[in-house]
């Protein structure tokens, strides 16, 4: 609980209506796209790094945990009140300061939109990479904390690889300045680099410098239907071992095929095991020539269809059946748990083998879609909340699922990160001098844990 | 939608908030509660007994233009505004009518209008109309009524819209009547102010009169009155928007229509597209009229962005109406187009609103004007 005149304090920082503690408010700020939800003690919207700061010394003061929150979309609850305590919101912080098109960089606050950046960007025909499936909501302070991927990740990498400076307010109101607009910058530790993905528990984000890429012109869309897993594997491989690095290599399982098209949002062949989209973009002139190769590869490895977009209405119609895959998985059952364990390329089939298995181990249903070209899978487990009986079994097929992923090179988590969703099964990809080491740097940062408590660490 | 319904709806919502991308509303008021995904999970925590009622809920659940966007955009299907509606009912039996609504339910039931007057002026519209046949419109029997609609009969802004409408059925040769005095309001406010409850004497009123004209068909210029008499009034008869009847008419050859050298963008109506999933009739209009180039919105069709005039939000916050409203005319004005062509009254009166209190040179017309010139023309 949080006192009056605290309260008070935190309002003459942020102003009057900047400090929420309605029940409505409360219970609006209890979750994010993750399962468990925590009414938090209040809710505060600071509007500059200064009253971040200043409301950081007062919580260090009086021990008051703060969980930094963006849009609330991801997925493994690393910003919900678990222990309690202040939700920081960055509603009010959401400007693009600076596009350089020289320095091919941008310089924006916490709470900007993914996608209003992208559109922004665009204008100079530059790019910024980082593409998560929520892009048109989630924040890029947010993606920043989480180390967000998405389709793009296998050719363009991930938020890590684009980020070049951050602001930084740390739990006892210092604000310290990482980075910088330098491509390149081997000074010192890579706090930047360290800030991201550290989930809210070590510092508050108030500014980013990002790197932009030049806006590719065009992209090759194609789709290929396969009767084996392996065989769909084996294209993948065949494809990046040919120097080809395609933009977006998505996977499709048996599974979440037969769910897509009694949901009606594509048809497939009843043989279908899998299906590939895979997308190349840069020069128009080299995209023809390396479409036709993509092609020769599918249908050398046994593609039993291939079907090559010659408009952008023909591509957007070959990204049907992945844009539909999640609502209609979702619509199957109350609720789907999304998981991303990930594991080196070569290992995907084995590891897509494994969770057929563990589905019918433990009498689940769980679908595929991956990321193939960076061995990064989503499985799908379509459940129910509600039936305790179940979830127990949810619980065992995880936990066999991350046993498998870790015993093949691969972690616990690609993309999505680690929160309350994972965190007990961290010592199973860490040893604990590597743990230590963790909770070492966050007693640096943080030594009163007042920074997202209760999240992985 | 019952709370046993409702519960479906959240218990399928896992939270991804994907809505917050298209809800015109969660663009200006950023906090989480006024997001489609914060009101599903408002009904949440109350149906589960762990929130109240309060006049400070309703307030957020007003703060909604029940445009739909939200619901189109969900991945897991959820019926959003199918919820927000309840949820208004159920705050509207337990905490009473929204304070800047009740007054307005109060004289629709008194008046069957939404303009507090008199329903007998509802006709009153006529009175600009050049060779106006001996029997304005109102015949004994029709196989078509034209049911007007409140904004249209009684706003002067948009007044032109059923004179429009009349004048093309006419010299398409259309067997039709109005109602005139004796139409009443759909009910379509009611539902958006948490009293459905109080259509019932509109609706058994509304049937009974066209009942008694012995009418086959029901046209109607406002796409909300046409979704209402679909979702609620149980009839047999066939119902038609404007533009696809009009569209009918062209395909029959009852209609022709001359060169208009402009170029046009044209605004789904919520209740029309989205909502009434009609998108081509009006754009096989506008195809058909020889010269006229239509450039598209960026969101359109089912992405259509709400011109802020939807879910009674005008009267409960007004000033939020107006930047949902602003955001529309920049969209408007991207495309280049001199005239933006809607059909409904209410988007007409939104954007026409907006448009000339920024000094916009752009021109607001609903479809049945641009038809309506197209014929005169030459």
């Amino acid at each position: 609980m949080i006192s009056t005149s605290i309260k008070q304090e935190l309002r003459s920082i942020v102003g009057e209506e900047w400090f929420l503690e309605t029940p409505e408010d409360l219970a609006t700020y209890s979750y994010d796209a993750f399962l468990q939800e925590y009414t938090p003690d209040g809710v505060v919207i600071p509007e500059t790094a200064d009253q971040i700061s200043r409301v950081m010394q007062i919580a260090n003061r009086e021990r008051i945990n703060i969980i930094p929150r963006g849009a609330g979309t991801n997925i493994c609850g690393s910003s919900v009140a678990r222990k309690g305590g202040i939700i920081m919101a960055f509603h009010r912080m959401n400007r693009i300061l600076e596009i350089d098109p020289e320095s091919m960089c941008a310089v924006v606050q916490p709470g900007v939109v993914n996608a209003d950046l992208q559109k922004e960007v665009e204008k100079y025909r530059l790019m910024y990479p980082p593409d998560p499936a929520s892009m048109f909501v989630c924040t890029l302070g947010g993606n920043v904390a989480l180390n967000a991927g998405g389709p793009r990740g296998v050719k363009y990498g991930v938020t890590r690889d684009y980020l070049l400076g951050l602001d930084v307010v740390l739990p006892n109101g210092v604000i310290i300045r990482t980075g910088g607009k330098t491509l390149k910058n081997v000074s010192g530790y890579d706090l930047t680099r360290l800030i991201c993905g550290s989930e809210g528990t070590l510092g508050i984000i108030t500014e980013i410098t990002v790197r932009l890429v030049p806006l590719p012109s065009a992209k090759a869309t194609l789709q290929a239907v396969f009767s084996d897993v392996d065989d769909a594997a084996k294209t993948v491989s065949s494809i990046i071992a040919s120097g080809i690095v395609p933009a977006t290599l998505e996977l499709i399982d048996r599974v979440v095929l037969n769910v897509i098209r009694d949901y009606g949002g594509a048809e497939f062949s009843p043989e279908a095991e899998a299906l590939l989209l895979i997308e190349v973009d840069g020069q128009s002139s080299a995209l023809e020539a390396q479409g036709k190769s993509i092609e020769k590869f599918c249908k050398e490895r046994g593609a039993i269809q291939v079907d090559r977009a010659t408009s952008a209405e023909e591509a957007e119609k070959l990204w049907q059946a992945r844009r539909t895959a999640f609502g209609a998985v979702a619509s199957l059952r109350p609720n789907c748990i999304v998981e991303d364990a990930t594991v080196p390329v070569k290992r995907l089939p084995e590891m897509i083998r494994k969770i057929v298995e563990l589905a019918d181990k433990y009498a689940l249903k769980i679908g595929v879609l991956a990321h193939a070209g960076d061995g990064n899978l989503h499985p799908l487990i379509m459940t129910d909340l509600q039936d305790k009986k179940e979830i127990g079994r949810v619980d065992k097929a995880l936990d066999d699922m991350y046993e498998a992923a870790i015993s093949m090179g691969g972690t616990l988590s690609g993309e999505h990160g680690i929160g309350i969703a994972k965190d007990r099964f961290i010592s199973k990809e860490f040893s604990p001098s590597a743990i230590e080491i963790m909770r070492g740097i966050k007693r640096v940062f943080d030594p009163n844990n007042i920074l997202n408590p209760g999240s992985f660490l | 939608m019952n709370l046993e319904n409702v519960e479906k709806q959240f218990n399928q919502c896992n939270k991804c908030g994907l809505c917050l991308a298209t809800c015109p509303v969660c663009k200006e008021l950023l906090l989480e509660k006024y997001t489609p995904r914060g009101k599903i999970l408002l009904a949440r925590y109350y149906c589960r007994g762990g929130l109240d009622l309060s006049a400070r809920c309703r307030d957020i659940f007003a703060e909604c233009l029940l445009c739909g966007a939200c619901s189109a955009t969900c991945p897991s299907g959820v019926d959003l505004t199918g919820v927000f509606v309840a949820m208004r009912e159920e705050l509207a039996a337990n905490k009473g009518l929204h304070p800047k609504l009740k007054s307005a339910v109060e004289s629709l039931i008194k008046n069957h209008n939404i303009s507090d007057e008199d329903n007998a002026e509802r006709g009153e519209w006529r009175d600009d109309i050049r060779n106006m046949p001996d029997h304005m419109y109102e015949r004994d029997r029709a196989e078509v009524v034209y049911f007007v609609g409140c904004v249209a009969s009684f706003f002067p802004m948009v007044q032109e819209i059923p004179r429009n409408l009349v004048q093309i059925l006419d010299s398409a040769g259309e067997d039709f009547t109005i109602l005139a005095g004796e139409e009443w309001c759909c009910g379509f406010p009611l539902i958006g102010a948490g009293a459905p409850d109080r259509m019932k004497e509109l609706i058994d009123h509304n049937l009974e009169k066209v009942k008694a004209l012995g009418a086959a068909k029901i046209v109607f210029s406002c796409p909300s009155c046409l979704r209402t008499w679909k979702e609620y009034y149980n009839t047999d008869l066939e119902l038609f928007h404007s533009t696809e009847f009009i569209q009918n008419l062209i395909d029959k050859g009852n209609i022709s229509l001359r060169n208009l050298s402009v170029k046009v963008t044209y605004h789904d109506p919520c209740d029309l597209g989205r909502n009434g999933r009609v998108y081509e009739a009006p754009r096989q209009i506008l195809k058909s009229i020889p010269g006229l180039t239509l450039v598209e919105l960026e969101k359109n069709r089912a992405q259509s962005v709400c011109c802020g005039g939807g879910g009674n939000l005008e009267m409960a916050d007004p000033e939020l109406s107006k930047k949902v409203a602003q955001r529309k005319i920049e969209e408007i004005r991207d495309t280049g187009a001199e005239i933006v062509v809607t059909s409904c009254q209410q988007c007409v009166r939104t954007i026409k609103g907006m448009v000339r209190r920024k000094k916009v040179a752009i021109d607001v017309i609903d479809i049945t004007g641009l038809v309506k010139r197209a014929i005169a023309h030459g």
